[in-house]
């Protein structure tokens, strides 16, 4: 799936995830909890279409057990609505549930996002150039995961075919210690080859395939500065919500919730411009 | 000045004291020189290639001296040898050290702490000199075994180094993809004038084109001069070395031909002309048909399909074969066919969805793993490193049975008595194809299933493996082997299928199958099709030659 924002620099990615996870979990006032959610969720069903909606479904019990449970384990609501086993059952526990499921729903998609756009190479080249050796040992944990999973297959499956079948602890053992012999013989090889390429010769540089261009800039600068007024926003305490014992919401500010509601949709909003820009362009061919 | 100046250097591993790997060996590389280096395995070889870059070179006793561009090897600095001189190795997948194809391309430039300036255009002129520009940002883990060789190749070229060391590059890939790259080796020699050194045991392509063959028999060079030279040498000194020769050399010499001889199949051609005038009559070879009905077959197949995921596409479409008792079966076609997928079928590690299995007249859904596996079916992997678990030859056979009269006779079979006491790690590619032979056989098979057996074999070994073939089939065993090796197949199968498109196409006889083709046939057939027909070996070129001239 092709999708404007992942094509800006991991960079701006990255710091973008950070930022709203970060508000994420900082703000709780449910007015807040509603545009982050619009947002992560309009985001994330632009990148998984159907099948995302069928996830959120399969999640919804988790939910609904979070909101029912808090008042069982949270019992200073003041509004006691009925006793379950002697333990008062309260309605800002339930209140208080309901956002927090909100906050994990809103989580959730957010992460789902990051791990669909941050491949394993985009978040390497972010730590290329600070700490190359690091960054080059993550790209060979990178590779070597699969690898090992195919090479367990393999080894499974010859055994496989000699009567020797995959059942019990022994024989469990017995494939792993292949694997892992298998393995180290592999890696003298590539420790060979990385030798011959001059690893360790002088100081390593990176290769950056992603390069920062004028709109890289442009948008993380709209992030940076989004993010400082809302920091604003929040020391001001316009996001202020406690429910227990009792509750108390800060009154709504109409320009905190446009920020925060236009930086959680910034990837929608960037997804629907380029889809708008090509249907333009094609009707005017 | 001379590239490389080898002098008397003599070299022996620590482990092993008193055997010497490398004798005495003096050898001068001129800059832009194309070197082939030959000899069976274990030959020493490997052991001369990696003492032309000392971050590779082994540890052991060593007298002698290696000069580089004039220079002692211990004095050129650690970033000289690894821009100016690039090691491309055997294995294609432990080479690679990254996960991206990029990253791979700019992985040594990153060593030598290249500027992104320089490395941007280092890894843009490479991708591009190597046609890599339509996978450049796909993941190492999903390319062909050619595409990752050629991967290592280009990126120890982005260093721009003088001298290019390949030691037996191709022998972990299918024909397609080692000729694809042996001609990249040969365009990066005439077009860069980069000094090549390699070591290989398909000579056919590149025998023809190198300046100079190097010979090496017990860690001595026997034998230093132009290819056509070597051919004659090795024939007079009846060397074992000459089986490993390209087809038309073989036969050149086999038939005692006069003139020049010839080195590839255009020359071979040529030459046949010449000895058989057009229109004069030419005995031709008997040729024996498969019998229309097949008694008691051990195995058949019907209209097998598979498909790994529910929504990817059909591997196998359709699968119709029968494969007579105690004969050699062999399946040959091109790569990502489904010939693999076909043998993990019979045994059972793929299921079909459709179609049917019978291994001695019963369908395997009858039969219990353990009964199937136990003096019945076995597969020997493509890779024998999968079936390796313990630390000696010996111990690796005992998982399978404590019966020592048993391992001993199998062990005499597979002729590995003397490696018994070895680790598996430490055998040479022929060897542990053998051992895990072995242990395969120790399930006292009567139906065997090989997976590519002569990957990465020299010819010696291959006429080695054949032998054992030919004794398992007298002892009633029936074979059934996927192959990319045309010429194995031709020489010792029974019986020869074509798999295309996840189908079996055609069966037939070697000599009928590969008498009617023209591109997917041996160099012999290739070689002599203009003058006899049905002529797939050397051997058989041989025969009819002298048969035709002398009778």
């Amino acid at each position: 799936m092709r999708d404007a924002f992942s094509g800006y620099h991991p960079a701006v990615n990255f710091i973008f995830f950070l930022s709203v996870l970060g508000f994420g979990v900082v703000i709780l006032h449910p007015a807040f909890l509603v545009a982050g959610i619009v947002g992560a969720l309009s985001y994330f069903l632009l990148l998984h279409g159907g099948k995302g909606l069928k996830r959120i479904a399969m999640m919804l019990p988790l939910f609904l057990a979070v909101i029912l449970l808090n008042p069982l384990v949270n019992r200073d609501g003041a509004t006691i609505l009925f006793q379950v086993f002697g333990i008062p059952y309260t309605l800002e526990a339930l209140v208080y549930g309901a956002v927090l499921s909100g906050m994990f729903l809103t989580m959730i998609l957010w992460f789902s996002c990051y791990s669909n756009l941050m491949t394993g190479d985009k978040f390497t080249s972010l730590f290329g150039n600070l700490i190359p050796s690091l960054s080059l040992l993550l790209v060979m944990i990178f590779r070597m995961v699969p690898s090992l999973i195919r090479k367990g297959k393999q080894i499974t499956g010859a055994r496989q075919s000699i009567g020797k079948e995959m059942s019990g602890t022994d024989e469990a053992m017995t494939v792993l210690g292949c694997l892992i012999t298998w393995a180290l013989e592999g890696s003298i090889v590539t420790a060979d080859s990385m030798r011959s390429r001059g690893y360790g010769t002088s100081k390593r540089t990176s290769f950056m395939i992603y390069r920062m261009a004028k709109r890289d800039w442009g948008l993380l600068s709209a992030i940076f500065v989004l993010s400082a007024a809302l920091i604003a926003v929040i020391s001001a305490g316009h996001t202020t919500a406690t429910f227990t014992p009792e509750w108390y919401l800060a009154p709504i500010s109409p320009i905190g919730l446009l920020l925060y509601g236009f930086l959680s949709l910034i990837p929608t909003l960037l997804h629907l411009q380029e889809a708008l820009v090509w249907h333009i362009s094609r009707s005017r061919i | 000045m001379a590239h490389f100046q080898i002098q008397n250097l003599t070299f022996s591993y620590a482990a092993a004291k008193n055997k010497r790997s490398l004798d005495d060996v003096s050898l001068t590389i001129e800059k832009g020189e194309y070197i082939v280096l030959c000899g069976k395995s274990g030959s020493g070889k490997t052991t001369l290639l990696k003492h032309l870059k000392s971050v590779l070179t082994p540890s052991g006793k060593r007298s002698g001296a290696i000069l580089f561009n004039g220079t002692p090897m211990e004095q050129v600095s650690q970033r000289d040898q690894s821009s100016k001189i690039g090691y491309v190795m055997q294995n294609p997948d432990d080479q690679i050290v990254t996960d991206k194809v990029w990253h791979e391309l700019a992985f040594g430039l990153e060593s030598l702490g290249c500027d992104q300036k320089t490395m941007r255009a280092r890894v843009a002129e490479m991708a591009c000199y190597f046609g890599i520009q339509d996978w450049f940002h796909r993941d190492v883990a999903n390319l062909s075994g050619g595409q990752k060789q050629l991967l290592n190749l280009a990126s120890i070229m982005a260093m721009q180094p003088e001298v290019l060391i390949l030691d037996e590059p191709t022998s972990q890939l299918d024909p397609i993809a080692a000729s694809d790259f042996l001609n990249t080796v040969r365009k990066i020699n005439i077009e860069l004038g980069t000094t090549v050194i390699i070591t290989e045991h398909r000579l056919e392509d590149i025998f023809p084109y190198a300046d100079r063959a190097v010979v090496m028999d017990g860690g001595k060079v026997i034998a230093d001069d132009t290819p056509r030279n070597i051919g004659k040498l090795l024939w007079e000194q009846k060397n074992d070395m000459f089986t490993a020769m390209p087809t038309p050399v073989r036969v050149f010499y086999g038939a005692d031909g006069n003139g020049d001889c010839p080195l590839t199949v255009r020359e071979g051609r040529n030459w046949l002309s010449k000895s058989f005038p057009e229109g004069a009559k030419v005995n031709a070879l008997p040729v024996q048909e498969l019998p229309d009905e097949i008694e008691n077959p051990a195995l058949v197949l019907k209209e097998l399909w598979f498909r790994y995921e529910k929504n990817s596409p059909d591997i196998l479409r359709g699968v119709s074969a029968e494969v007579p008792a105690g004969s050699l079966y062999a399946i040959v076609g091109g790569n990502g066919a489904g010939k693999s997928t076909a043998l993990k079928a019979i045994c059972g590690i793929c299921k079909p969805y459709r179609g049917k299995v019978k291994i001695f007249g019963k369908p395997i859904e009858k039969y219990k793993s353990t009964e199937l596996f136990q003096s019945c079916l076995a597969m020997l992997p493509q890779d024998p490193k999968s079936l390796f678990v313990a630390k000696t030859v010996r111990e690796e056979l005992e998982e399978m049975t404590k019966d020592q009269a048993k391992i001993s006779e199998i062990a005499a079979t597979c002729e590995i008595e003397n490696l018994l006491n070895s680790h598996p790690y430490d055998l040479s590619g022929g060897e542990q194809q053998r051992a895990a032979l072995a242990k395969v056989l120790l399930t006292q098979p009567k139906l065997l299933l090989l997976d590519e057996p002569t990957k990465g074999i020299d010819s010696f070994f291959k006429e080695k493996l054949a032998k054992i073939l030919c004794k398992l089939k007298e002892q009633g065993i029936t074979i059934v082997m996927v192959s990319h090796d045309v010429e194995f197949c031709a020489k010792y199968a029974d019986a020869v299928s074509m798999f295309f498109d996840g189908q079996v196409l055609t069966t037939d006889t070697p000599r009928r199958f590969f008498g009617n083709n023209s591109f997917y046939t041996t160099a012999a057939n290739r070689m002599s099709r203009h003058v006899f027909s049905m002529a797939v070996t050397a051997e058989d070129v041989v025969n009819l030659y002298r048969e035709n001239r002398h009778g």
